[in-house]
C-alpha cells in the first residue's frame, strides 16, 4: 500500500503541470474534512458514501462509525489519500487551500464549502446533494433552512451575550450562525455590533451591555465555574444566575438541525422570561 | 530624589488613567459609587501594579544572577511549564475556578525545580550559563509536549489554555490582588536583602567571594526568589513578555547598577508600564481587547530601542 502511494506520488510529481482533476458525476468515496459537511452527507442519506471523516465529526453517531483521517485543522493528504476517495470535502479556508491543491496534484478531487453561516448551510446542503445523488434530500434542507431565514423574525424576548470562553472573556459577535440563531429565536445578541464571529472583550464591556440572559455552550447543567467568581458577579445575569446553557449537538456548528436549534432556545428564552 | 518623584508621579498618573479610563463609560462623578469601578476596574489596576513589579523585580535580579542582559523572567522555561500545567490542569478535567491558576503555578514551579536541579554543576554550584541553557530546554520541552498533548486531545477547552496563558488581566479579581499582595512580599524582601550581594556578584564570581559575598546560597536564593515571583505572576496573568527584559534596563539606565535603588525603581517602573499597556489593551480597540503582552511589546520594544539608541551612542563618545 504504501509502496503504490509513494510511486503513485512519484508519478504525480514527474507529470507534467496537470490541471484540477474534475468533481465525479456522483462521488461513491468521499472525505469529508468539517463537522457541518459529514453531519449534512448523513443528514441527506449520503452517509454510506462517506470513507473519512475527522476526529471533531461526531454528528450524527452513525458517522463515529466511519474511519477518522485527522482532526481536519491542518489535513493529512497521506492519510485521506489512503482512504482512496472520488471527492474530498473541505471547508473553506486559506490553510485548506493548500490541501486542496496537494490532493489535486494526487488526482483527488476536491470541494471547498463556506459554512460559517446559515445561508451557507443551505447551499452546501444543495451542492452536497447534487454531488452524492440525494439531490431531493440536499433540495430540502436547503428550502427547509431559506424558510427559517425568511421567517418574521419573533419579537425580542431577551438581550443575550454569548459567553464562550472565561479567561479571556471571549463572546459571539454578529458575524456569525449562532448570532443568527438567537436573532430568529427571539433574541438579541449584545455583541451583534462586533463583525468577527467571536471577540475578546472586557468583563466591564458585558457589564455596560447588560445583558438579561448568558448564553453558554456546554452540554452540562450546572452553571459555568465562572459564575462563582466575584469579577464576574459584576454582570448583573451572572449575579442572577440566569444562564441558558446550549447543548453541543444543536448549537456546536452550522447545522441543518438549526430549525430545531431555533426553536429550542425560543422555549428555553421563553422559560427564562417567566422567572 | 528628583527621579523618585518622577517615578511616583508616573506610576500614580498609571493609575488614575487605569480607574478612569475603560471600555464603559462611567462619568467622574460615579467613579467611587460605580460597580465597574469598585469591582473590576480597581482590581484589574492594582492587579496590573504587582505583577509589572513582580516581572520587573525578577527580571532585574535574574539578570544580575546570569550577568546577561537578555535574561528575562520567562527565558528560564517557567512559561512552558506554566503552560503545560494548565493544559493538564484540562485535559484531567480538574475543575475549580483556582484550578487553572494553581495548575500554572506548579507547572512553573516544577520547571524551576528542573531547571534548577539541571543548573547545579557537580551537585553544588549553581552556573548560571548552565541555568540559561537549561531554561531554554526545559521551556522548549515542556512546549513541545504541550503542543502535543493540544493537538491530539479533542477537547476543544484545550486551545483555551493557550488562550488563557496569554490572556493577560482579564482575571483580576480582589481575590487575586488579595493572593498576590499575600504571596510576594517575602521574595521581594530576599531579592531586596540580597542586593548588596548583588552589586558584588555583577563584577563576577570570584571578586565577589574576594569581597566578602557568599556568592552560593545567593545564587540560590535570588534564583527561587525571583522564579517564585514569575511563577506568582503568570499564575494571576498568564504569560507577559517584555517587562520584565526591559524595565530593568531602563531603570538600570536612570538608577544605575546599585541594585538597592535598582530593585524598587523595577518595582515601579515595572507596574507602571503594565498599567499603562493593560489601559490601552483595554480601551485602544473598545469593545473588543488587546491581548496585554502584545501592548507591552508595542509600547516597549521602540522605547527600548531609543534608549538603546541614545545608551550607545552616549557609550561610544565617552
Amino acid at each position: 500500500m504504501r509502496r503504490l502511494l509513494l510511486a503513485s506520488l512519484l508519478a504525480v510529481a514527474c507529470r507534467p503541470t496537470a490541471d484540477r482533476p474534475s468533481v465525479p458525476r456522483t462521488a461513491h468515496r468521499i472525505v469529508s474534512l468539517a463537522p457541518s459537511s459529514t453531519e449534512l452527507l448523513f443528514a441527506i442519506g449520503a452517509g454510506e458514501q462517506v470513507v473519512g471523516r475527522t476526529t471533531w465529526c461526531r454528528y450524527p453517531a452513525a458517522a463515529l462509525r466511519v474511519p477518522a483521517v485527522g482532526d481536519g485543522l491542518n489535513p493529512n493528504v497521506e492519510a485521506i489519500a489512503a482512504r482512496q476517495p472520488d471527492l474530498v470535502v473541505l471547508y473553506r479556508s486559506q490553510m485548506n487551500e493548500t490541501a486542496a491543491a496537494q490532493l489535486a496534484r494526487l488526482g483527488v478531487a476536491t470541494v471547498t464549502l463556506a459554512q460559517d453561516r446559515l445561508e451557507d448551510i443551505a447551499q452546501a446542503a444543495r451542492e452536497l446533494g447534487r454531488l452524492t445523488a440525494h439531490q431531493p434530500a440536499g433540495d430540502s434542507i436547503g428550502a427547509a433552512i431559506d424558510a427559517l431565514l425568511q421567517a418574521p423574525a419573533p419579537a425580542a424576548l431577551a438581550r443575550v451575550a454569548f459567553v464562550v470562553w472565561d479567561n479571556p472573556p471571549m463572546v459571539i459577535g454578529g458575524g456569525s450562525y449562532l448570532d443568527q440563531l438567537a436573532t430568529l429565536a427571539g433574541a438579541s445578541n449584545v455583541f451583534h455590533d462586533l463583525a468577527a464571529a467571536s471577540a475578546t472583550v472586557s468583563i466591564e464591556t458585558i457589564v455596560a451591555r447588560n445583558p438579561d440572559v448568558i448564553l453558554v455552550l456546554s452540554d452540562s447543567t450546572a452553571p459555568p465555574a465562572y459564575s462563582a467568581r466575584r469579577e464576574w458577579r459584576a454582570i448583573r445575569a451572572v449575579r442572577q444566575g440566569r444562564f441558558i446553557m446550549l447543548p453541543g449537538d444543536l448549537f456546536g456548528r452550522p447545522s441543518p438541525t438549526a430549525p430545531a436549534a431555533v426553536a429550542a432556545l425560543h422555549h428555553a428564552l421563553e422559560v427564562e422570561a417567566r422567572k | 530624589m528628583k527621579r523618585w518623584l518622577g517615578l511616583a508621579a508616573l506610576v500614580a498618573l498609571a493609575l488614575v488613567s487605569a480607574v478612569v479610563l475603560g471600555p464603559a463609560h462611567v462619568a467622574l462623578a460615579d467613579l467611587t459609587s460605580s460597580a465597574i469601578v469598585r469591582s473590576l476596574r480597581v482590581p484589574r489596576a492594582l492587579l496590573a501594579l504587582l505583577v509589572g513589579g513582580s516581572l520587573g523585580v525578577a527580571g532585574a535580579s535574574l539578570q544580575a544572577l546570569v550577568r546577561n542582559p537578555l535574561a528575562d523572567p520567562f527565558l528560564l522555561g517557567l512559561s512552558g511549564g506554566a503552560g503545560l500545567g494548565a493544559v493538564l490542569a484540562i485535559a484531567l478535567h480538574v475543575a475549580g475556578p483556582w484550578a487553572l491558576p494553581l495548575a500554572a503555578f506548579a507547572g512553573a514551579l516544577g520547571a524551576m525545580a528542573l531547571v534548577y536541579r539541571l543548573g547545579l554543576v557537580g551537585g553544588a554550584q549553581l552556573d548560571p550559563r548552565v541555568l540559561l541553557l537549561a531554561g531554554v530546554a526545559v521551556g522548549a520541552f515542556s512546549g513541545a509536549i504541550t503542543t502535543a498533548i493540544v493537538s491530539l486531545a479533542e477537547a476543544a477547552d484545550l486551545r483555551n489554555a493557550f488562550l488563557w496563558l496569554w490572556g493577560g488581566l482579564s482575571g483580576a479579581s480582589w481575590d487575586t490582588v488579595l493572593v498576590m499582595a499575600v504571596y510576594i512580599p517575602v521574595p521581594l524582601v530576599v531579592l531586596y536583602a540580597a542586593a548588596r550581594p548583588l552589586d558584588l556578584l555583577a563584577l563576577g564570581e570570584e571578586p565577589a567571594t574576594h569581597l566578602g559575598a557568599d556568592v552560593e546560597p545567593l545564587k540560590r536564593r535570588v534564583y527561587i526568589a525571583a522564579s517564585m515571583l514569575t511563577a506568582a505572576a503568570v499564575a494571576v496573568s498568564g504569560v507577559i513578555g517584555f517587562v520584565g527584559l526591559i524595565v530593568p534596563h531602563i531603570t538600570r539606565l536612570v538608577w544605575g547598577h546599585r541594585h538597592r535603588a535598582l530593585l524598587p525603581a523595577a518595582f515601579l517602573g515595572g507596574g507602571a508600564l503594565l498599567l499603562f499597556a493593560d489601559t490601552a489593551a483595554r480601551v485602544s480597540v473598545a469593545p473588543r481587547e488587546l491581548p496585554v503582552g502584545i501592548v507591552t511589546a508595542l509600547v516597549g520594544v521602540p522605547l527600548f530601542a531609543v534608549l538603546l539608541r541614545r545608551w550607545t551612542g552616549r557609550g561610544a563618545r565617552g
